[in-house]
């Protein structure tokens, strides 16, 4: 009953024919796939191999490596630096986890769970805190907690004259700035998952019978802590390979973390390239064993993500009497965040030196700085630099991770190696990522080192794994049948990428584009150890000012590049609105 | 026009449920035929559907469209989709949301390669299309401005628009409302038979398979368990699991006893009553006999039993009014049987009745 045709013709065996015919289906299916995985692997593979190379070698003195020796490990270990930068590493980005996770964590409970009032200045705090680069920040916060900062000066005027209470250049002083600095993030992240919780848990346990602080406790509280405690790791991970603080406050005060080691041995004469990237093999150790945790952390916290989908907001807690304290920690977070690091900048910058906030002082109140940057030559090349870079690293970054992302995706030849290949680079600190690329560059045949290339290569192996969450992301949200539909109207590959595939996923593109370019425009550690006389971007300018003690110039720089990212940002928003509404006529 | 044989397409632990598999289909159908594969799913008709489509690739087989062969696994010929011009409308309708409603229906059109067509001739065959699926004048809107029924028009234009030598529908009924599916199921039919084009239907509402094919094939299992017209389905199911899937039906278990003429066959029931029934030559002696609930006649116990009719007597455990008749769950001591009667009917739960049922209306089915 199951065949109308009876006659069938006896199987013929395999012919040549059929075998050549396979193996060009299989290359016409697999070239992409394998040129793809191709570019990233020669992208990510070699600076770790590097990395572990130098470590294992003793460098002679024409820079060259040779032998295979554990003896830069046992220099490590036998240094009483190991030890104590270690520590000071995990003091360092435990406090300052806890700081920015209860900061930014009430902050998000409030704005989304509450009735508490003025909620749009939180986001506001947030969207503008995240466009500024941490260097301008951490600059703002030396002077507002430095020796001629308001908080000391203060202090001298009301209590002691001789005494200086703050010590910025402290343990205590990156636990904070580092802290305030991670919190717009912290805030952002849980309040999406305060919002996609299900309400109707905590409603049930309303209704039988619980008070407003049980529910907490017993389900909002336990119902959100996989993802917490997965976000809380996340943020350890950052602190740990973070730079730009330990760099701008704690070296001066003699306090090193591991980054800041590996930034001292490099930058010593000669460089102590083996010590260095041992340092740096051992950071990176601890950097996967905690990603790894991390991952299974937050597989754990998507099986208790409860979205409903059904788009009604659940009604918030009415805090009564407390919501004006509540309200009063909003606007601490607008002053501490916003308002007070960007008043400091400003009058940093229109003062012709350093000195304490004084009526007597607005006498001296001077554009000398302004002018000194708009008017150099310099800095509109440094800025042209830094232009080219981010655009280049943005557009290239995209365009890869385009084809990756559609080959993870669609699950095609090539794609699941692009995709772990593609992580890869999240185990590099930038620091770390910086002296690979640095022994790398050295030692390639192609004069790369000291060109704007290396940064970009350099940015680009860094900001791959972001641009593949959004291509991915992208990917994920076409339908299938959308290209099959291609395929069986008569488009080949090429056409149904070109003209259904690309087409669709323009929104997400610009939107990883756009992130990854202001990444670049702002990242300050890879091009601080990358950068060579004719390559300086921005922000190894303001790196370099702020050493010379030039804070004026530095704030005045950083306002300026700031407001213009502000703007690039904005506009781009602008055109993506109208794009996407012409395209998609929402 | 388009012939199968033997294809297979084995998944191996694709983990997440039951493998949707296909083994040695094979069925050959003649021009403008209107073809269902029907099946619950993960049976193997989706697969078939995309092997033929070229979505798929088969592990081993033959699909020929015309004398094209468009897979043959021991030649290793295997047509790109591209090239096989063949329409199909998707599940998801599949409109692209970038592109006009004229667009989405125009692209076979634009990326076809062997034919190269003028504006004039595009636009011609474009307005056509959407004429045949009633959308005339819609060209110009945008393709996310459209409701579930007009994306679903717009998706069969795209898929006649090149005169296609076969057209594959997937479940395209699925996701509308009831009404709304009632009236595409007659359109679709009507456009069918008016282009005169192959089609192979996939669903899993035996209903539709019903009413709009020329011809099924009903799958279970990645295997083709029968195929026939939808009144051979229907009636002479091949097997319990055909018996079950297409219609309702009711069961009643027995040992096969005494043969009478004509292919008649006594069964002794559970409890020790006996009734007739059709039975093959070949079926064992414990066996399952389906009575379909339309042929079971609901009387009062002391009418007079018709010729050629079985009758049981049971009580009525259940009661429902569904406005175009009654429907009544009886306990017979040997199983609870449904049975059918009209809207006027006034039984009530506890009545005794007596189910009559034609001796050629009760069948032993296979395993």
């Amino acid at each position: 009953m199951t065949s109308d045709s009876a006659d069938v013709p006896v199987a013929a065996p395999m012919r040549a024919s059929s075998l050549r015919g396979h193996a060009t289906d299989l290359f016409g299916r697999a070239w992409l796939g394998v040129l793809i995985a191709g570019i990233i692997a020669v992208l990510v593979l070699p600076p770790a191999w590097t990395l572990l190379r130098t470590s294992l070698g003793t460098i002679q003195n024409d820079m060259s490596l040779s032998g295979l020796t554990l003896q830069n490990y046992a220099d490590l270990a036998a240094s009483p630096r190991l030890a104590t930068t270690m520590l000071n590493s995990i003091v360092f980005a435990t406090f300052a986890t806890l700081v920015s996770l209860i900061f930014g964590g009430v902050l998000a409970w409030l704005v989304e769970r509450t009735d508490v009032p003025m909620k749009g200045l939180a986001y506001l705090t947030t969207i503008i805190s995240l466009g500024t680069p941490y260097i301008l920040y951490v600059t703002a916060w030396l002077y507002l907690l430095g020796r001629a900062g308001p908080f000391n000066d203060i202090y001298r005027g009301l209590i002691d004259p001789e005494a200086s209470p703050f010590d910025v250049n402290s343990l205590a002083g990156m636990v904070m700035i580092e802290g305030f600095l991670w919190s717009p993030l912290v805030f952002l992240l849980l309040s999406s998952s305060f919002r996609a919780a299900n309400a109707e848990m905590e409603e049930a346990a309303r209704m039988a019978g619980a008070s407003i602080a049980q529910t907490m406790m017993r389900i909002s509280l336990k119902l959100a802590w996989p993802a917490i405690l997965a976000l809380a790791l996340f943020v350890f991970i950052r602190n740990l390979e973070s730079f730009e603080v330990p760099a701008l406050v704690g070296m001066p005060g003699r306090v090193d973390v591991l980054t800041t080691e590996i930034y001292r041995s490099i930058k010593e004469m000669p460089p102590r390239l083996g010590y260095a990237s041992a340092f740096s093999v051992v950071l990176l150790l601890i950097v996967s064993v905690l990603l790894f945790f991390y991952g299974r952390i937050s597989r754990h916290a998507e099986r208790y993500a409860s979205i409903t989908g059904k788009g009604y907001r659940p009604r918030p807690f009415l805090l009564g009497k407390a919501r004006w304290p509540a309200a009063c920690f909003i606007l601490f977070n607008f002053l501490v965040v916003l308002l007070l690091p960007i008043l400091a900048l400003v009058w940093v910058a229109l003062q012709p030196f350093v000195r304490p906030m004084r009526w007597a002082a607005l006498n001296f109140l001077t554009t000398k700085q302004f002018a000194a940057v708009l008017t150099s030559p310099h800095y509109l090349e440094l800025g042209i630099n830094t232009f080219i870079v981010a655009v280049a690293t943005a557009s290239a970054v995209m365009l890869l991770t385009l084809f990756a992302g559609w080959l993870a995706g669609r699950r095609q030849i090539g794609g699941v190696v692009s995709d772990q290949l593609v992580t890869v680079p999240l185990v590099f600190p930038g620091l770390v990522l910086g002296v690979a690329l640095l022994e790398l560059a050295l030692r390639l045949p192609i004069p790369i080192y000291g060109t704007l290339w290396l940064i970009v290569v350099a940015f680009m192996i860094r900001y791959m794994p972001y641009g593949m969450r959004y291509s991915f992301a992208g990917i994920l949200q076409i339908h299938p049948e959308l290209e099959q539909a291609a395929g069986v109207s008569g488009a080949g590959r090429g056409t149904m990428l070109r003209k259904v595939v690309f087409p669709l996923l323009w929104p997400a593109m610009a939107s990883g584009w756009l992130f990854i370019f202001l990444l670049c425009a702002k990242e300050m550690s890879l091009p601080l150890l990358l950068a060579g006389p004719n390559s300086q971007t921005i922000s190894v300018a303001m790196f370099d000012l702020w050493s010379n003690g030039q804070g004026g110039e530095v704030a005045a720089l950083g306002l300026i590049w700031a407001a213009l990212m502000t703007g690039v940002a904005a506009t781009f928003h602008i055109i993506m609105r109208r794009q996407s509404a012409g395209t998609f006529g929402h | 026009m388009l012939d199968v044989e033997r294809l297979s397409k084995i998944y191996v632990n694709r983990g997440d449920g039951p493998a949707g598999g296909l083994q040695e289909a094979s069925f050959s159908l003649s021009g403008a035929t209107f073809f269902a594969l029907l099946g619950p799913s993960g049976c193997g008709k989706t697969t078939t559907l995309r092997c033929i489509a070229g979505l798929e690739r088969p592990d081993d087989g033959l699909i020929r469209v015309g004398d094209e062969i468009f897979f043959d696994a021991t030649q290793g010929v295997s047509v790109p989709m591209n090239l096989r011009r063949i329409g199909m409308v998707f599940q998801s309708y599949a409109i692209w949301p970038h592109m006009s409603v004229f667009e989405n229906v125009a692209f076979p059109l634009r990326v076809a390669r062997d034919e190269k067509f003028t504006a004039g001739e595009l636009a011609r065959l474009v307005d056509e299309a959407l004429a045949r699926v009633s959308l005339d004048g819609f060209g110009s809107r945008s393709a996310t401005r459209l409701s579930g029924g007009q994306q679903q028009r717009v998706a069969l234009a795209r898929a006649v628009v090149r005169k296609p030598r076969l057209l594959l529908l997937d479940e395209p009924l699925s996701n509308l409302d009831a009404a709304l599916r009632e009236e595409m199921r007659n359109e679709l039919r009507r456009l069918q038979q008016e282009i005169g084009v192959t089609t192979v239907y996939v669903t899993h509402d035996q209903t539709e398979a019903l009413e709009m094919s020329d011809r099924i094939a009903v799958m279970s299992q990645g295997r083709i368990v029968q195929m026939g017209q939808p009144q051979e389905i229907y009636f002479r199911p091949a097997n319990r699991f055909v018996a079950d899937f297409v219609g309702t039906t009711n069961w009643l278990k027995g040992q096969l006893g005494e043969t009478r003429p004509e292919g008649l066959r006594e069964l002794t029931l559970g409890s020790g009553r006996s009734i007739v029934c059709t039975a093959p030559t070949a079926a064992p002696a414990n066996a399952h006999v389906s009575i379909r609930p339309e042929s079971i006649a609901l009387h009062a116990i002391d009418t007079s039993r018709p010729p050629e009719t079985n009758r049981l007597e049971g009580s009525i455990v259940f009661a429902g009014f569904l406005g175009v008749m009654n429907r009544y769950q009886v306990d017979t001591g040997d199983a609870v049987l449904q049975a059918y009667a009209a809207a006027s009917a006034q039984h009530r739960v506890g009545d005794r009745v007596a189910l009559d049922f034609a001796f050629r209306d009760a069948a032993v089915l296979p395993e």
